[in-house]
């Protein structure tokens, strides 16, 4: 039923911008400064560059199997058990994001504003938001991140040219931060940001063919590159290193201090909508993929009534963590370093095998005539 | 049929949906709240803190141009709690038990902490405020100088005569800096900022409740104008709560306190603050004497603005820094006291080199305080060199904090005066010499 649907390069690029992006407003330019010092913009232009290199490896070797996604590309390579194997890696992989994401954004919210609500009560209404998005489906979806992409960029560029009169340029200083070596061995680990490019090998069929697959990953990577590094650069020259390591919602932080005059002031309410909008859309495209990859992987009919069931999975599974800290931890040290072996690993292995696996087959009814 | 019990499940929802979201755990109406504008810290009993809360009368701001802050009988805007508790945020619950509204921090625009426990190092204070949810970077911070619970005593004498609304006073005497030059722009985020920075260190605005109750009680020998050398104190030789002046408006803020860390170490005065601020490259504009070059005991004055952002470089001398910095200023002439006629073009160069000479000296002076008595790169003159060094670890190991004990200063101030005022020339009063004596 999915297959009929077909959306354009904007949509795409726009769901990419949401699943790689959304991070900006969570802990992502402090964790750059954790790992960089005041070079953590270095860091993202950095691993923009190496996931760009990987994608365009990943594209070149997709060419073979236009309109289909990562799990025909398994199934082609190794038939049910190929397809179910990956299927499963990837329904784990979304799921655990997902659910960390959802405390994350939970824990925030509780922090901003709900102080006093159980984070019960606040994962609920999230979870309740991300259920409803998801059975809407995947084309409302991308088309309402069409549309909330530009009003989210405006209000980040919003913050972004508020912090102006803040910005100190020697803060950026020294230039390799703790050191060119620590960039250089922290960054391939730290692809693991642009994880959200799962999405892309996920909705290849609906994208009509292979050159807007390579488009929108090629410009949805660049864009999310530079957003994520103007976001960690701003954030660099407002506040010194190391005091960058300590705010946990950095940009939230960056909109607080926006005052000219009397009247334009206490933005971060226009920050707190444009939060919003991102998580809704971010947590639903992931729970309807989380729902999809499942139905695909055992050969279901319909998605739909596992949404539901997927939707309390992540629930729980958000309760888990005992505190923010330690959901912070699970995001920045285990999820945003090791994502990217299901992201270019799992993707590049797959594919790399199955594309020996058509010349073998070439090979043969070459030798066949 | 369906469309009837489609219509009542989508009011049915609406209903659910208003019920859930109206009012949580977090609902809030504005008015159980009570807004504090300023709060103060001073050393309380033992390892306690006094705590002052200067909270907005909402009824009475809103009236407006009653009394302003400082009315008598019940009229004042604002209402001033203090209590000695261990930290700040059980001293807030503390108030809570007997204020009738819950105070909400998120109005707050001047923190005071008393030159006491300034002194001793206000790190632990300034990390909670920096952590609670409510308190914004943009409030400024104050040190009220003197001994005892000056923060206390300066909230409590804070009556604004122009102003009903008290959050609108401090912002607006605050922001006075930007044409008095005497306070500086200290606001919670950048003490923050500064208080963690291995290059700048921050500075608080000096507060202080006026030393005199009578005019006959006014005198100059709280001024610095002994120290400089001077004969006479010029307008920015005081610090808060020395101006010779009395009145209704009993407090002061002029100068600022320097910082090493979270410690204060020491303070300027209100014409040194003008000299940080033009290193500072915040400097607005304000109206400056400038002892006469050619006439004894006379005076110029000059309304004076930094014309282009100063230029700070660092250079290394085998292990001392040299620091030089130039300063580019604008004048128009305010009043010429003496007549002589320094609008010509012959003499205009006269007043100019003098104008260079008197900042040039005054901030020679106030950069070596703060680099042999404070120890403290409060302008972030650090900063020019951070460029030099490739990685982090290499610049913490240059130790730039002690460099800056043994550094040079070389000052450089360009003065170009521009206008004369409504005047091209003076033309003396023409009368009896008995008159004019």
């Amino acid at each position: 039923m999915e297959k009929k649907i077909i959306f354009g390069n904007r949509e795409a690029i726009s769901l990419l911008l949401i699943f790689m992006c959304n991070q900006l407003f969570l802990s992502f330019p402090r964790n750059m400064a954790e790992s960089a010092g005041n070079a953590g913009w270095i860091l993202t232009i950095y691993i923009t560059v190496i996931s760009l290199v990987l994608f365009l490896i990943i594209s070149r070797l997709y060419k073979n199997f236009e309109g289909k996604d990562i799990l025909d590309v398994a199934e082609f390579l190794g038939g049910n058990i190929g397809r179910i194997l990956v299927g499963i890696i990837y329904v784990i992989d979304y799921v655990v994001i997902i659910s960390v994401i959802l405390r994350e954004y939970g824990e925030d919210l509780k922090i901003i504003s709900l102080v006093q609500s159980p984070i019960s009560f606040v994962l609920a209404l999230f979870a309740i938001g991300m259920v409803f998005g998801a059975f809407f489906g995947l084309e409302p979806l991308v088309r309402l991140g069409a549309i909330s992409v530009p009003v989210i960029f405006l209000g980040f560029l919003i913050t972004v040219v508020g912090s102006i009169k803040y910005f100190n340029f020697s803060n950026i200083l020294p230039i390799f931060g703790t050191g060119l070596v620590e960039i250089l061995i922290e960054g391939p680990s730290r692809t693991s940001v642009f994880s959200g490019l799962t999405s892309l090998f996920l909705i290849a069929p609906f994208l009509r063919s292979h050159d807007n697959f390579k488009k929108s990953g090629f410009i949805g990577l660049i864009l999310s590159g530079l957003i994520l590094t103007v976001g960690n650069l701003v954030y660099s020259l407002v506040l010194p290193y190391p005091s960058t390591t300590s705010n946990f919602l950095p940009i939230y932080q960056l909109s607080r201090l926006i005052e000219y005059g009397r009247f334009f002031q206490r933005i971060e309410s226009i920050f707190v909508l444009v939060w919003s909008m991102t998580a809704l859309i971010y947590l639903s495209a992931g729970l309807f993929f989380s729902a999809y990859i499942y139905k695909k992987t055992f050969k279901l009919e319909y998605h739909r009534p596992l949404i539901i069931p997927f939707g309390i999975i992540i629930f729980t599974l958000s309760l888990i963590p005992k505190s923010l800290m330690e959901t912070m931890f699970i995001d920045n040290s285990i999820i945003r370093k090791y994502a990217w072996t299901v992201t270019f690993g799992l993707t590049l292995v797959l594919l790399i095998l199955a594309s020996i696996k058509i010349k073998v087959k070439e090979g043969r009814h070459k030798d066949e005539k | 049929m369906k469309n009837k019990i489609r219509k009542f499940c989508i009011l049915l929802s609406i209903f659910i949906i208003c019920q859930f979201t109206s009012g949580c755990y977090d609902s809030r109406e504005i008015d159980e709240l009570a807004y504090p504008i300023a709060i103060g810290f001073d050393k309380g009993e033992g390892k306690f803190l006094r705590m002052s809360l200067q909270i907005a009368v909402p009824t009475k701001v809103a009236g407006g141009g009653e009394g302003g802050g400082g009315g008598e009988g019940g009229q004042s805007s604002v209402s001033i709690t203090t209590l000695e508790t261990p930290t700040i945020y059980s001293g807030l619950n503390m108030i809570n038990t007997y204020v009738s509204k819950q105070i909400n921090l998120s109005h707050v625009k001047a923190i005071v902490f008393s030159e006491e426990l300034a002194r001793e190092g206000i790190e632990k204070y300034i990390n909670a405020l920096m952590r609670g949810r409510e308190f914004r970077g943009t409030a400024y911070v104050l040190v009220a100088k003197g001994s005892g619970n000056t923060a206390e005593k300066f909230i409590r004498e804070v009556k604004p005569e122009l102003e009903s609304n008290p959050a609108k006073y401090y912002e607006m005497v605050l922001n006075a800096y930007g044409y008095t030059g005497f306070t500086a722009e200290a606001k919670l985020i950048s003490f923050y900022r500064n208080m963690t920075s291995y290059t700048t260190q921050p500075v608080a605005v000096l507060a202080n409740v006026s030393e005199f109750e009578d005019s006959d009680d006014i005198t100059l020998e709280y001024s610095t104008y002994k120290q400089k050398g001077r004969d006479y104190p010029l307008p920015g030789d005081y610090t808060a709560g020395n101006m010779p002046k009395v009145g209704d408006i009993k407090t002061e803020v002029m100068g600022m306190a320097v910082f090493d860390g979270a410690r204060m170490v020491g303070e300027l005065d209100g014409e040194e603050t003008s000299y940080y601020l033009m290193v500072e490259g915040k400097y607005g504009y304000s109206y400056v004497t400038i002892p006469d070059p050619q006439a004894k005991d006379m005076f110029v004055l000059l309304n004076l603005k930094q014309s282009r952002k100063p230029k700070k470089r660092v250079e290394m001398v085998g292990d001392k820094p040299q620091i030089y910095i130039d300063i580019k200023l604008e004048a128009d002439i305010l009043s010429i006291q003496s007549g002589i006629n320094y609008e010509s073009i012959e003499k205009i160069g006269i007043l100019e080199k003098a104008t260079e000479e008197f900042v040039k000296t005054g901030i020679e002076r106030m950069v070596k305080r703060t680099v042999e008595e404070f120890g403290s790169d409060t302008f972030g003159i650090g900063e020019s060199i951070k460029k030099k060094f490739l990685t982090w670890d290499q610049w913490v190991a240059f130790n730039w904090k002690e460099k800056y004990r043994h550094s040079n200063i070389n000052v450089n101030v360009d003065v170009k005066i521009r206008r004369p005022g409504q005047k091209i020339k003076t033309v003396p009063a023409h009368g009896s010499e008995k008159e004019e004596k």
